[in-house]
């Protein structure tokens, strides 16, 4: 293959430079590389020079508390959005693709839908007054309403709401590659369906879901709307804590120390991504 | 991330900020900010012929960065008086040119060097009558969880107004509040904490009290006004009412300062004040405009409450501000 690249016509090589790049790098250079600089700066230059700001975060039980949380949080959403994904995953996997199209163009749909406006709605179904409340207690099942909103289960529900095509589509590449015949073969051996998941198709899956998991990890971490929307005062998370510092305490020496921590987190659950699941195969799959 | 969005967005709206004939005014949304369109822009873009554009809600992170990043795109902007007090002191507000802004009838409790009232009003106590049972007559009320069960809602942000009630409810004496005892404050509030819901904006505050997904709150006297307006089954108690007051203050470096220190005169000119009073409820802060309105709408504003009211002390307020935010949000996130 590689042999014959040099007899195509130039426009099918692999281009040799770096030129094409250019563009987008001087883009992410200016509008993420500098900004991040200047946001390590403040964070030890505010308001005195000195790491402050650090001894701060890790030294403040409150500071402490939103980190912990911001962890939970992540955690619980990508475990339930592992969950519900694994068996939409594999249904398209198994689909004619002409249901499986149909089936991927809503997942799509939803994503490009306004986040504000679905996590809104999730408000308007949650909330104590809200339809989900209103139907139980309509049909008897409750006589309060259920805390569903302000609270973890509220950010649970609207994050796993919006993570799951983060989590779908790498998870439907990794089944799809997966030949059907090792699920008969192991039914043929007498395997029950259950052992056919557990000992096959799990573990031939561990690559997407290690995936998509990863993926839903880091974006819950730095999450904002949905938790601000839908969780209660002490429900805060990370990204939640850095806009009030920068826009309520005026405090951007501290707003930026954390803003930092998160982005140093989030690169190192990116370089263990890399390592646990390739760089080729996470890029590839979906 | 927020960082490189505020400065990107400063940025950003550097690009966009008004030309020479227009100007940037920015308030916080919602009825409020439609009322001072209605009773100050518009007059002013006809009798003078600048262009009031509309930008909202009000950040205070963003006025910041604005002011630090020389890209100001904000002309006039509508902030609570104990911000404008210490945002004065960290030298983020340009002085106001009282040669432009006639001085003589504003309220002096509105008036410092940086800023002109907008409107003062009061903090309420006010519920949705289908979701309490009988009526609710004072903040202690609202820290009774048996007589009066279900969720109340307070202003989300450190602010004067909440530990305020916290004390008064607990039985402190109106005139023994300051300085305000955090302890005793935030100890009274954990005994209701689980049931409290946060408002972080006026349109929500009202959608919460309208929608029975809080019984009462802690509500500014315009939303409740408004709401009454609606139609909305809604009631209020004026006891201990507490004042504190919105003002006006154009940003260091604005580009259109002297179409924003005419504009300031036009919005402190008894007659657009006493417009905007009879459009939102809120007071006026020029003392000529109550000549101007119908005595109906004098009736409902918190100058007819005096009884048993408060002044929420802004000078407190704007020297320990950090230090109670802090604490603030602390014991929030616990």
């Amino acid at each position: 293959m590689s042999g014959n690249l040099s007899h195509r016509p130039p426009i099918l090589r692999r281009p040799a430079g770096i030129g094409g790049a250019l563009p987008a790098l001087i883009l992410i250079s200016l509008f993420f590389v500098v900004p991040v600089v200047a946001l390590l700066l403040r964070s030890v230059t505010e308001p005195v020079p000195g790491l402050q700001n650090y001894a701060i975060l890790f030294g403040d039980g409150t500071y402490a508390r939103v980190f912990l949380n911001t962890f939970l949080v992540a955690t619980v959403v990508t475990a339930v959005t592992v969950i519900v994904a694994f068996p939409v995953a594999w249904m398209l996997a198994i689909m004619p693709p002409a249901f499986g199209s149909i089936v991927f163009g809503i997942i799509i749909l939803s994503m490009w839908t306004n986040l504000l406006t679905r996590t809104y709605a999730w408000m308007v179904l949650l909330q104590r007054t809200g339809v989900v409340n209103r139907t139980l207690m309509d049909i008897g099942l409750i006589s309060q309403p259920l805390p569903l909103i302000n609270n973890l289960t509220g950010v649970t529900i609207g994050m796993v709401y919006i993570m799951l095509p983060f989590m779908i589509l790498p998870l439907v590449g990794t089944l799809r590659a997966i030949d059907p015949m090792t699920l008969r073969a192991a039914a043929l051996c007498g395997a029950s369906p259950f052992d056919a998941f557990r000992r096959i198709l799990l573990p031939l899956s561990l690559p997407g879901i290690a995936a998509g998991g990863l993926m839903v990890f880091v974006m819950s971490l730095g999450y904002f709307v949905t938790p601000t929307l839908l969780g209660g005062t002490s429900n805060m998370m990370l990204a939640g804590m850095i806009a009030q510092m920068i826009q309520s305490l005026l405090n951007w020496g501290l707003g930026s120390a954390a803003a930092f921590i998160l982005l140093l987190v989030t690169m190192a659950l990116y370089a263990l991504q890399l390592r646990l699941v390739g760089a080729k195969r996470m890029t590839g799959g979906i | 991330m927020k960082l490189i969005l505020t400065g990107l967005l400063a940025g950003l709206l550097a690009v966009t900020a008004a030309h020479a004939d227009e100007m940037v005014f920015t308030s916080w949304g919602g009825t409020t900010q439609e009322a001072q369109t209605k009773s100050w822009a518009a007059p002013f873009e006809a009798s003078s012929g600048i262009k009031v554009l509309q930008d909202g809600p009000t950040d205070y992170g963003k006025l910041k960065a604005m002011v630090e990043g020389g890209s100001v795109a904000w002309d006039v902007v509508d902030v609570e008086m104990d911000f404008a007090i210490k945002a004065a002191k960290d030298g983020l507000l340009e002085p106001i040119d009282f040669n432009v802004v006639p001085k003589a009838d504003l309220d002096p409790r509105f008036t410092t060097d940086h800023a002109v009232g907008s409107f003062y009003y009061s903090f309420v106590l006010a519920w949705n009558k289908g979701a309490v049972p009988g009526e609710p007559t004072g903040w202690a009320d609202m820290f009774d969880l048996t007589k009066f069960p279900g969720k109340r809602t307070f202003y989300k942000w450190s602010a004067p107004g909440v530990i305020e009630i916290a004390l008064l409810a607990d039985g402190v004496p109106a005139d023994k509040l300051y300085p305000l005892d955090l302890d005793r404050a935030f100890k009274k509030l954990d005994t209701i904490k689980p049931e409290i819901v946060w408002w972080d904006s006026g349109a929500q505050s009202q959608q919460l009290i309208a929608s029975g997904e809080a019984a009462f709150g802690q509500l500014w006297n315009g939303r409740v006004f408004a709401l009454e307006q609606d139609g909305a089954d809604v009631g209020a108690s004026w006891n201990q009412n507490m004042t504190a007051a919105d003002v006006l203050v154009i940003p260091k470096g604005s580009k259109n300062k002297a179409s924003a220190m005419k504009f300031l005169a036009t919005a402190t000119s008894p007659k657009s004040q006493a417009m905007f009073a009879k459009a939102s409820g809120y007071a006026p802060i020029n003392t000529a405009a109550k000549a101007e309105m119908p005595a109906d709408v004098v009736k409902s504003l918190p100058d007819a409450y005096v009884d048993g009211q408060i002044d929420l002390d802004m000078n407190y307020w704007a020297e320990n501000r950090d230090k109670i935010a802090e604490r603030w949000y602390a014991w929030q996130a616990k």
